[in-house]
């Protein structure tokens, strides 16, 4: 196993500033699941895991809002770190990207959500402390401080986040020679779970999508691609 | 609508709106996104009191408690600049710019967040994320595409009713009837989430399955719907996901 260090020190780049995209700076929605998981996938050379797993993901966090004061999961992180472990894997088995791949770094990193929460409200408290810092230095005459303060809120973002994404993106080597160790029935097994968890997060999408009768256009949608692929399907085998 | 009467350069307004992108860099626990509005109105406060005193003053009133969704932010930002003109001039006393303040951000966070967060955001997300099977990777810039055409055109407008129209901003902000559009935007985040289930299940089935096709689909398809109803009852989403991952495994590893 070789660690291709380039990756690792992309991944945690990429990482690092989608985080800040997320909440301090425009929120463009680079950092949306779909968009930083297909551009990580990008970077490191493996699109089809970035953009497998940012479907997956960005249907599983879709519900979730940053209402209020209120933290949720950090989506972001989830996305970044798992495309750049599933990238890193590909690229240490050596073979193609694979659904047993996108699967196995899924379950293993799908929990930097909470991970993330956590990291968010730790750096509250310095930001805290940024805001006292501005009205010491409203009150001492110092405005140009003061209103600086805002900018210096940034940093511990991008140094704990890209740090954290190149952390998966090492993850991703160590985790190959578990992956080559697995029985070929369980390695099958991995590749179907793919499939089944991404149908199961686009059903928790469309119960996250706040919509006030959810299961009425869920399941209109649902009626009608499943009429048309059976119809193309038949017209196919004719 | 005619452009403000405001004593301010141009540049100084497109400042004050570059600065408002940052509103959240400092977000805190006590004064939430106090830092951020202070930083954006700075460059036309500079400009509006060359007397030191009374420029510390008008800071220090941006200093205090102040939370509202970040984009709808922008109408604030620019109502505050045009209420601090009229501070300068002697048209009204600083008291009215707080209260202008205090009175519109909570209304406007509930809008925000209706609107983009809870509406705009899942929709745009769902319909790309249902046509990465038909587009591949560029779903990825669709997604841009479509939520920053609104996402930006809105933010820009906002801030130039703000600065316009100060106080009024208000009843613009109520024409836009944005609840009835985020409602509109809901049902197709649920239809295409839908749609994408039912594609992902019937394509599976047909890879995998052989003979066995119409089965498996229509188990991906019911693990779907069983995973709905489980999370409609509170079941934590990655108890479902493990779940679904595990009965998937097995039937893998077994069938």
């Amino acid at each position: 196993m070789s660690v291709v260090w380039t990756q690792v020190a992309l991944a945690g780049l990429w990482g690092g500033l989608v985080a800040l995209e997320r909440k301090a700076f425009l929120q463009a929605m680079l950092s949306r699941p779909l968009v930083a998981a297909t551009i990580m996938g990008l970077l490191l050379g493996d699109v089809p895991s970035g953009l497998s797993v940012g479907l997956l993901l960005e249907l599983f966090f879709l519900g979730t809002a940053n209402l209020g004061a209120a933290l949720p999961e950090n989506d972001t992180l989830a996305a970044t770190g798992t495309s750049a472990a599933a990238a890193t894997l590909t690229t240490a088995t050596g073979a193609g990207s694979t659904p047993a791949i996108w699967s196995l770094a899924v379950l293993l990193f799908i929990g930097l959500g909470r991970v993330g929460r956590r990291g968010d409200r730790l750096l509250e408290g310095y930001t805290a402390r940024l805001a006292r810092v501005a009205l010491a230095s409203a009150e001492a005459g110092n405005l140009t401080r003061a209103v600086r303060q805002n900018l210096w809120g940034m940093w511990p973002h991008f140094v704990l986040y890209g740090c954290l994404t190149s952390l998966c993106a090492l993850a991703g080597f160590f985790v190959e020679p578990l992956l080559q160790a697995l029985p070929p029935p369980v390695v099958r097994g991995l590749a179907w779970a793919w499939p089944a968890m991404a149908s199961v997060s686009a059903s928790l999408a469309a119960q996250g999508s706040h919509a006030r009768r959810a299961p009425l256009y869920a399941a209109l949608g649902a009626a009608a691609v499943t009429v048309a692929v059976v119809l193309l399907l038949l017209q196919e085998h004719r | 609508m005619s452009a403000p009467d405001l004593p301010l350069p141009p540049w100084v307004l497109v400042r004050v709106f570059l600065r408002s992108l940052f509103l959240q860099a400092s977000w805190n626990p006590k004064g939430m996104q106090n830092l951020g509005l202070a930083y954006s109105v700075f460059p036309a406060l500079e400009h509006l009191y060359p007397d030191r005193a009374a420029r510390e003053e008008a800071v220090r009133r941006h200093l205090v408690f102040f939370n509202t969704h970040p984009y709808v932010a922008a109408a604030i930002v620019g109502g505050v600049v045009n209420h601090e003109v009229r501070i300068a001039r002697g048209e009204e006393t600083p008291d009215k710019v707080v209260a202008f303040k205090a009175a519109l951000m909570g209304p406007l966070a509930a809008l925000g967040d209706g609107f983009f967060w809870l509406s705009l955001k899942p929709a745009v997300g769902a319909v790309s994320a249902a046509m990465v099977p038909l587009l591949g990777v560029w779903a990825v810039p669709l997604f841009l595409v479509l939520y920053n055409l609104v996402h930006v055109l809105l933010r820009v407008r906002l801030y130039w009713l703000g600065l316009s129209l100060g106080d009024r901003l208000v009843e613009a902000v109520a024409r836009a009837n944005l609840p009835s559009r985020g409602a509109k935007l809901r049902a197709v985040a649920a239809t295409s989430a839908g749609g994408l289930a039912a594609w992902l299940s019937v394509s599976f089935g047909t890879n995998a399955g052989g003979v066995r096709a119409p089965l498996l689909a229509a188990g991906c398809l019911a693990l779907g719907v069983a995973s709905y109803v489980l999370v409609s009852r509170r079941v934590p989403n990655y108890v479902v996901l493990y779940l679904a991952a595990g009965l998937a495994c097995a039937a893998g590893a077994f069938l």
